[in-house]
């Protein structure tokens, strides 16, 4: 017998199953694409979040780099600034050492200038001291001999003569 | 036990002075007193000692008590006890204050000058010795070019001292007041005690004879004239006693007001300055007659006698070390 003709869409019993089996294939196979074109969706999703996050990140970076290159320059600045300063404060110390070192001969040589003023005024002390006893020697001495005199003239003229002091 | 020094040469000669004039009260009576202790304790401790007596000023008509006092101390040898009486009209030749009845330092240095010892102690009559003094001589370590000082402990003036020894004299209870002593001078009552070796001593030539305007103080202006002559003074480590606060202690307020007044001269003199006794100090060219057993008078001279004002004589206290520089 004759083939049945296709055109009236019958097709032998074997070509069926084949084609059958072909359709469950690529069902099967269209699910699996589906499924995997799925699963690439979401890799897709997921690269593009990490995509933004290292965006994201990358941006934030870029920020920090920006602020510390921003600050590393005010630190530049302030770096700049504080070694102004330095060669200020050094150039000021230097004065105030050298000052300090003027002051401090200044100093030695009042001290040294008080130490004999020191000794002149012990000397002076010691001086008036040795003076005054050769006063009170002196004076002793006078009221001795006025005594004395006075004893005499009064014997003399016959009087009676004062005790001088007081026994004790 | 080792004897301390000899008989010829005794290790200490201890010098006083006095009168008979019951200064203080009971003078006499105290001086025996302690004399009596002093010389058993030394006796007792094996050192060889005198006693240089000195009588200022003896008293008219009143037995001297030299003569008293070798009666008392009969016992004891000429060379042991030894007395000088001195000339009254010393001390009017060297007043220079009529107020001051007794001249007490030139006295002491009449002993210094005629001292035989290896060291010579000058003191006061009613003092006594302590156990500390008394061994610290004993060990005859005292060193030459130092100026020994001790403190006065001043006891009760009640105290019953008929039958005196160290347990009365070391009772706490007993002491009413400790003169203490400080460096560098170690003045306060030093004419109680003031000993150093007779060569030292010597080269001192003894208290200011130049300043005799006052008494008071002279005794502290001789540790400032060893001081600045660079003798070392030093604490000997042990105390003296002496019965009651003392006369001067007695009699100082009644001349607070009028210090110039009193019987001892102005306590306000500059007794920081010092002096050089001329060759003659200490009555060095006095005559000297025996008149009894181990006593000599010490008869007047004017030769004897320094010019009434010297003063060259009057030294600066700094002025013994500039010269040394």
């Amino acid at each position: 017998m004759k083939r049945p003709p296709r055109i009236l869409g019958l097709v032998r019993g074997s070509s069926y199953d084949a084609l059958t089996e072909q359709h469950s294939k690529a069902e099967a196979r269209a699910g699996r694409l589906a499924q995997q074109l799925e699963e690439t969706k979401a890799d897709s999703r997921g690269w593009k979040g990490k995509t933004e996050e290292a965006t994201s990140a990358l941006k934030k970076a870029q920020d920090a780099a920006a602020t510390a290159q921003k600050q590393l320059r005010q630190a530049e600045k302030q770096r700049d600034e504080q070694s102004r300063n330095a060669r200020k404060l050094k150039d000021e110390s230097d004065k105030l050492r050298k000052l300090q070192e003027a002051r401090a001969a200044e100093l030695a040589l009042l001290k040294q200038r008080l130490a004999e003023s020191e000794r002149d005024l012990i000397v002076a002390r010691e001086q008036l001291m040795a003076i005054e006893v050769k006063l009170d020697i002196l004076e002793g001495a006078a009221n001795v001999l006025d005594g004395r005199t006075r004893d005499i003239a009064t014997r003399r003229s016959g009087g009676v003569g004062t005790e001088s002091g007081s026994a004790v | 036990m080792m004897p301390v020094g000899t008989a010829s040469v005794p290790y200490l000669t201890i010098i006083a002075t006095g009168r008979n004039d019951d200064f203080g009260g009971d003078f006499n009576g105290r001086f025996f007193r302690a004399l009596h202790f002093n010389h058993r304790q030394l006796a007792a401790a094996g050192i060889a000692h005198e006693f240089v007596f000195v009588e200022w000023r003896p008293i008219d008509k009143r037995p001297l008590l030299a003569s008293l006092l070798a009666d008392e101390f009969a016992g004891l040898s000429s060379l042991a006890l030894r007395s000088y009486v001195v000339d009254p009209e010393y001390h009017e030749a060297f007043s220079l204050n009529p107020r001051l009845q007794f001249q007490e330092f030139i006295a002491k240095n009449v002993g210094l000058r005629r001292a035989r010892g290896e060291f010579v102690l000058t003191t006061n009559t009613d003092i006594y010795f302590s156990r500390g003094v008394i061994a610290r001589l004993q060990e005859a370590t005292l060193e030459p070019g130092v100026l020994y000082r001790a403190a006065r402990h001043d006891l009760m003036s009640d105290l019953d001292v008929s039958d005196i020894d160290w347990d009365l004299l070391e009772d706490e209870r007993n002491c009413e007041v400790v003169n203490g002593i400080r460096p560098p001078l170690f003045t306060n009552a030093s004419g109680d005690f003031l000993l150093l070796d007779r060569q030292t001593s010597d080269r001192l030539r003894g208290f200011n004879e130049v300043y005799r305007v006052a008494k008071i103080h002279i005794d502290g202006n001789y540790c400032m004239k060893a001081y600045t002559s660079g003798v070392r003074i030093v604490d000997i480590g042990a105390p003296v006693y002496h019965v009651g606060r003392g006369t001067l202690h007695a009699m100082r307020g009644m001349y607070s007001g009028r210090p110039g007044d009193a019987p001892w001269g102005d306590v306000r003199w500059k007794s920081d300055v010092v002096y050089e006794n001329g060759d003659g100090w200490g009555l060095g060219l006095a005559p000297e007659r025996v008149i009894d057993r181990g006593t000599t008078f010490l008869a007047f001279d004017w030769q004897a006698v320094g010019p009434m004002v010297d003063l060259q004589r009057v030294v600066s206290p700094g002025a013994p070390q500039e010269r040394a520089l």
